[in-house]
């Protein structure tokens, strides 16, 4: 079995106190082995979000433990919490959060740069070419499409070669047709790079383009099962556990 | 381009309109500050040249403390110096000139007479001939001046200019022509030393030594020595800065300074106001910002670059506008002072001091400014950028800011009660924080009551506008606060203004109640004026129809390593044609005391400098030496309102200070004379001392206030620069205020507001938010305005608090007429607002 990027136990996360607590996460064990592409599913207020939340370091459980290539959470604190981030873990937001004031390439570069690397910009055009904005370097972000401000935002996850890809409905502010090519993409950037890749996604065709899928209902992991690349299986699955 | 810089760089170009609006209050306000700051130092160089003019290589000036001429044995002494090269004892003396009756006011009505050593003169003053020859030592009656004098004076060489002398006449002959320019009211002829000594009558002694020091000297350091040698009698330097015209310049400084600090102010508030929102409106930026691994520190970084470099633009262009505005307000001064003063003033000149001050402040308030701001870009937790938030994000907490806010105007209250400018200063502008801090905690209740009158004429749109208000205190604090601070500066300073020109009115009408004044052609340099000796009193009080007459004499103390004026008066007679604005404690009686012995009056300023009371002992270094007077009283006169003055017999002058004659006389009519045929009489007295000019009191006083009222202008144009900020405060919060809510605004015309409606609604609220920033402005500009106008009092500038009624007004007027003008965009474009993209804004 090949080394584990994320490495998840006994994570639970309560917001709130007394009659207002809210077990968001309850109990959660996860282990992502490097380039895996997963999936998560589950109605709102399941929990998912608040899972991604967590492994990418925003948020702190209230107990458990979450190891991201090797580092304990838990024990960093906040710069290197922050270094963590910025060097091996990618962000895909909804609303892709790109700087309205930069271009493709500077927003793309933002991590390399805040890293202060050499030649960021350089680097990062190679990564723009392989997400097919290779035309699109200068334009800023109200130039270009919701499909192609993904992409760009892809990119940007990438450009410091992180270990793993967090993505948060990355396709839910896109059309049905750009949607399906963020998830190729994402495929992509497991299968071809080598990056392992959390999805949280309402959508089932795009959780279809992940290798597994982990189903999630009231803050616990439900259901965990391969898939075949059908466009339908994480809709059968969801039925299965009655989540649909 | 570094990252930080470069995003800075991008999103203040990115919020363009926004940018510039908050960059211009940087610009106005340091453009006041610096601007008014260079008016100063041009005027003081402008008196300095004035009096030091031709003194071309002049390194050094010795004169008398007293103004008394001393035994050239001092020049020696001085020689004994390392420092000093060559030193040339000199005599200046003001003569007038022969004059036509019927001159115009315009004509030369005297001349300074520069007598100087021949054998020495070179060395300190050039001398460049156009024509005829220089002086020689054994001139008696030779006399060269410069060209351009000449030629106004109708002389050529060869020709003779007769100057009235100790005893009788003396005639010179112009023996040659100088190429220097002749600065207008420095207007010099110069004769050999013994022949000036012999027409001052000094025999031989001198008032002046000009030197110059050895070669790579430090002036600061030989002017110390030169002090410590020749001891207090006499004084280094050049320039007394005693005169009036200097003290009013250094109290419309003092305005001018507070013009600055209250615009700096305002400006430091917009661009926090305007930081806040920036951050507020980029939460979701900074999140993924954080998100993907920046830290805290460089968040703020982020924010403190982007308002560096708004300070720096700001500053940069504010200082090329207020070097427009001073080169400006000169020029436009400039005839005011060539025709009045006789002094020509250059272009603006800045300090290094100002420069710096002006940079610091300009690029300091903008950075001190967005400090919190950017702290609190710092704090935005990264899941911002999962989740952003959709409620509003301006609502901040009341209690803690109010309570501070509460503390920091009872600290202000102890700054503007003390007697030191720089503290009045501070406390001012502490008082302005401390109103900012407290507004959100008050403007809910005071909605409330605002918007009953409003409902009546909005009907609901007025309750939905102030229930907008109430829902975010934290948002409509902040626009009340902009239009506040900017409003009680302005009144604030109206009221100071108001105070000032009244509190000099009041001292016109009440302290010169003569029908007639006798003054000399030029009383604004006292070092320049000419006495008159007993007979012209003599020959005032014998013409028919003159009762009862008073004359002012001046001598010079030293009190304490300063200098102050001592007027002569005569106790008998001064009361039935002037009086004193008494302070508290003090009356009539206090004149009446002088003639009793070594008594003295202290007017305002000079008792609160040294913090004097009645009947305490007071020691004068006179030209004959210490001599301790005691305080009879503490009064005010307008000829020195601005002045550290003090008032004694003239008895005691004659014998303290060897001063005997008149500066100035003051006549009544008795009540059946004539007014036309007594000023007739007068006029001819009065002819055969053409350096003093006769005016009837009246037309003297409207002569001043004319003046008053043309600097009530400057002021007004001042007031109206400061207003500008207010404007854009409230036109940017409103506008921010529409687009925070355009979701809200979306929904509201989808449940059926009409376009009108929606428009009327911003319109309300705008009416209601400046309906309440102009009560609080004006509240708090008055309440300010009078501890500023106590506080100068403090100072010695004792003046009646005057209510601004007009300014009031105004600003009251100009505060709603804003509210309403800013709200016309924001109005139009919320009813414009697409419904569907409204609703989907995120």
């Amino acid at each position: 079995m090949s080394k584990a990027i994320v490495e998840v136990s006994g994570l639970t996360k309560i917001y709130g106190s007394g009659a207002a607590e809210v077990r968001a996460l309850d109990g959660v064990d996860l282990r992502v082995p490097e380039g895996q592409f997963v999936s998560v599913m589950g109605p709102s207020g399941c929990g998912k979000s608040t899972l991604l939340n967590l492994l990418g370091g925003l948020d702190t459980p209230t107990t458990g433990t979450i190891s991201i290539d090797g580092h304990a959470l838990g024990e960093l604190p906040d710069d290197q919490l922050t270094e963590l981030r910025r060097r091996r873990i990618g962000f895909v937001f909804q609303f892709f959060n790109l700087i309205p004031v930069l271009d493709a390439t500077e927003n793309a570069s933002l991590p390399l740069r805040l890293d202060g690397a050499a030649n960021a910009e350089d680097r990062t055009v190679g990564w723009l070419e392989k997400v097919g904005l290779g035309d699109r370097l200068h334009n800023r972000p109200d130039e270009l499409s919701g499909g192609q401000q993904q992409r760009v935002a892809i990119a940007r996850a990438l450009s410091t070669e992180p270990a793993l890809v967090l993505a948060d409905e990355p396709t839910g502010n896109l059309d049905s047709k750009s949607a399906a090519e963020i998830g190729e993409l994402l495929r992509a950037v497991s299968l071809t790079w080598g990056r392992s890749v959390l999805m949280v996604t309402h959508d089932p065709r795009i959780a279809s383009y992940a290798q597994r899928l982990v189903l999630m209902k009231d803050g616990r992991i439900v259901d965990d099962l391969t898939l075949d690349g059908s466009r339908e299986g994480p809709r059968q699955a969801l039925e299965r556990s009655g989540l649909l | 381009m570094n990252l930080t810089t470069t995003l800075a760089w991008r999103y203040l170009r990115g919020r363009g309109t926004r940018s510039l609006l908050t960059t211009l209050a940087v610009v106005l306000g340091v453009m006041l500050t610096f601007g008014l700051n260079g008016i100063l130092p041009t005027m003081l160089e402008a008196f300095n040249r004035n009096l030091l003019a031709a003194a071309g290589k002049v390194d050094l000036t010795v004169t008398s403390t007293y103004d008394q001429p001393f035994r050239p044995a001092v020049v020696d002494q001085l020689l004994k110096l390392p420092q000093i090269a060559v030193a040339s004892p000199g005599v200046t003396g003001t003569v007038p000139l022969p004059q036509d009756a019927n001159a115009d006011s315009g004509a030369l009505a005297q001349v300074t007479v520069v007598g100087v050593e021949v054998g020495t003169v070179s060395a300190v003053r050039d001398f460049a001939l156009t024509q005829g020859r220089m002086l020689v030592a054994t001139d008696a009656t030779a006399l060269v001046l410069n060209a351009d004098l000449a030629a106004q004076l109708g002389l050529a060489v060869g020709q003779d200019l007769v100057l009235p002398a100790a005893g009788g006449t003396v005639r010179f002959r112009v023996v040659g022509l100088l190429t220097a320019a002749t600065v207008p009211g420095a207007e010099q002829v110069f004769i050999t030393l013994p022949a000036a000594q012999q027409l001052f009558g000094l025999g031989n002694r001198i008032t002046q030594i000009e030197a110059t020091l050895v070669a790579g000297t430090d002036r600061a350091s030989a002017e110390q020595a030169v002090s410590t040698a020749l001891g207090s009698d006499y004084q280094v330097g050049g320039l007394a800065t005693e005169s009036s015209m200097l003290a009013s310049l250094q109290v419309a400084n003092f305005s001018f300074t507070m013009f600055g600090i209250f615009a700096l102010a305002t400006a430091g508030f917009i661009i926090a106001n305007s930081f806040r929102t920036v951050v507020a409106e980029r939460r979701r930026d900074i999140g993924m910002l954080r998100a993907i691994g920046t830290t805290r520190r460089r968040i703020m970084g982020m924010f403190l670059t982007e308002s560096l470099l708004q300070g720096i633009l700001g500053t940069a262009l504010g200082i090329a506008a207020g070097w427009a505005m001073a080169a400006g307000l000169l020029a436009a001064m400039a005839p005011l002072f060539s025709s009045v003063a006789h002094i020509t003033i250059g272009g603006p000149q800045f300090s290094v001091t100002t420069w710096l001050t002006s940079i610091l402040l300009g690029v300091g308030v903008t950075v001190v400014a967005a400090i919190l701001p950017a702290r609190a870009a710092g704090r935005v937790t990264p899941m911002e950028a999962m989740r952003p938030q959709l409620a509003e994000v301006y609502a901040r907490k009341i209690g803690k800011p109010a309570w501070i806010g509460g503390a920091v105007l009872v600290i202000s209250m102890f700054g503007l009660t003390t007697g030191s400018s720089a503290l009045i200063g501070l406390g001012s502008v502490l008082f302005l924080i401390g109103i900012a801090l407290v507004a959100p905690a008050v403007v809910n209740p005071v909605a409330e009551v605002a918007s009953r009158p409003l409902a009546a004429i909005f009907d609901r749109e007025g309750a939905l506008a102030r229930s907008n208000l109430q829902r975010n205190p934290g948002r409509s604090a902040v626009t009340v606060t902009a239009m506040m601070l900017g409003l009680a500066s302005i009144v604030a300073m109206i009221s100071v203004v108001t105070s000032i020109f009244s509190g000099f009115t009041s001292y016109l009408d009440k302290s010169l109640s003569a029908d007639y004044l006798i003054i000399p052609q030029s009383i604004i340099l006292s070092q320049g004026n000419v006495a008159a000796g007993p007979q012209l009193a003599q020959q005032v009080g014998a013409t028919p129809g003159i009762g009862a007459i008073s004359t002012l004499r001046l001598g010079k103390a030293e009190v304490d390593g300063g200098q102050v004026q001592v007027i002569g008066i005569e106790p008998t007679s001064y009361l039935k044609v002037a009086s004193f604005d008494w302070n508290a404690g003090s009356s009539d009686a206090a004149v009446t005391e002088l003639g009793n012995g070594r008594w003295v009056i202290a007017n305002g300023i000079y008792a609160a400098q040294h913090n004097l009371v009645l009947g305490q002992a007071i020691t004068l270094n006179t030209p004959n030496g210490a001599k301790v007077y005691h305080l009879a009283g503490i009064g005010n006169d307008y000829l020195n309102a601005k002045l550290s003055t003090l008032y004694t017999s003239q008895e005691n002058l004659s014998r303290d200070f060897n001063v005997t004659t008149d500066l100035l006389l003051m006549a009544n009519r008795t009540a059946s004379a004539d007014q036309a045929a007594t000023k007739a009489q007068l006029t001819k007295v009065i002819a055969n001392y053409p350096a003093f000019r006769l005016y009837e009191s009246q037309a003297w006083r409207d002569q001043q206030l004319a003046t008053f009222n043309s600097t009530i202008v400057i002021f007004d144009v001042l007031v109206a620069v400061l207003a500008v900020p207010s404007l854009l405060a409230l036109m940017n919060t409103l506008a921010i205020s529409v687009l925070a809510r355009t979701r809200e605004i979306g929904m509201l015309r989808a449940v059926g507001a009409t376009r009108r409606q929606i428009r009327r609604m911003v319109f309300a609220e705008s009416l209601l938010l400046s309906l309440i920033g102009t009560a609080f402005g004006a509240l708090a500009g008055l309440w300010l305005g009078y501890a500023l106008v106590s506080a100068m009092s403090a100072v010695g500038w004792q003046m009646p608090y005057s209510f601004p009624w007009g300014g009031l007004a105004a600003t009251v007027v100009v505060g709603i007429v804003f509210g309403v003008l800013a709200a016309l965009g924001p109005a139009r474009s919320a009813s414009r607002l697409d419904v569907v993209s409204a609703l989907h804004q995120e």
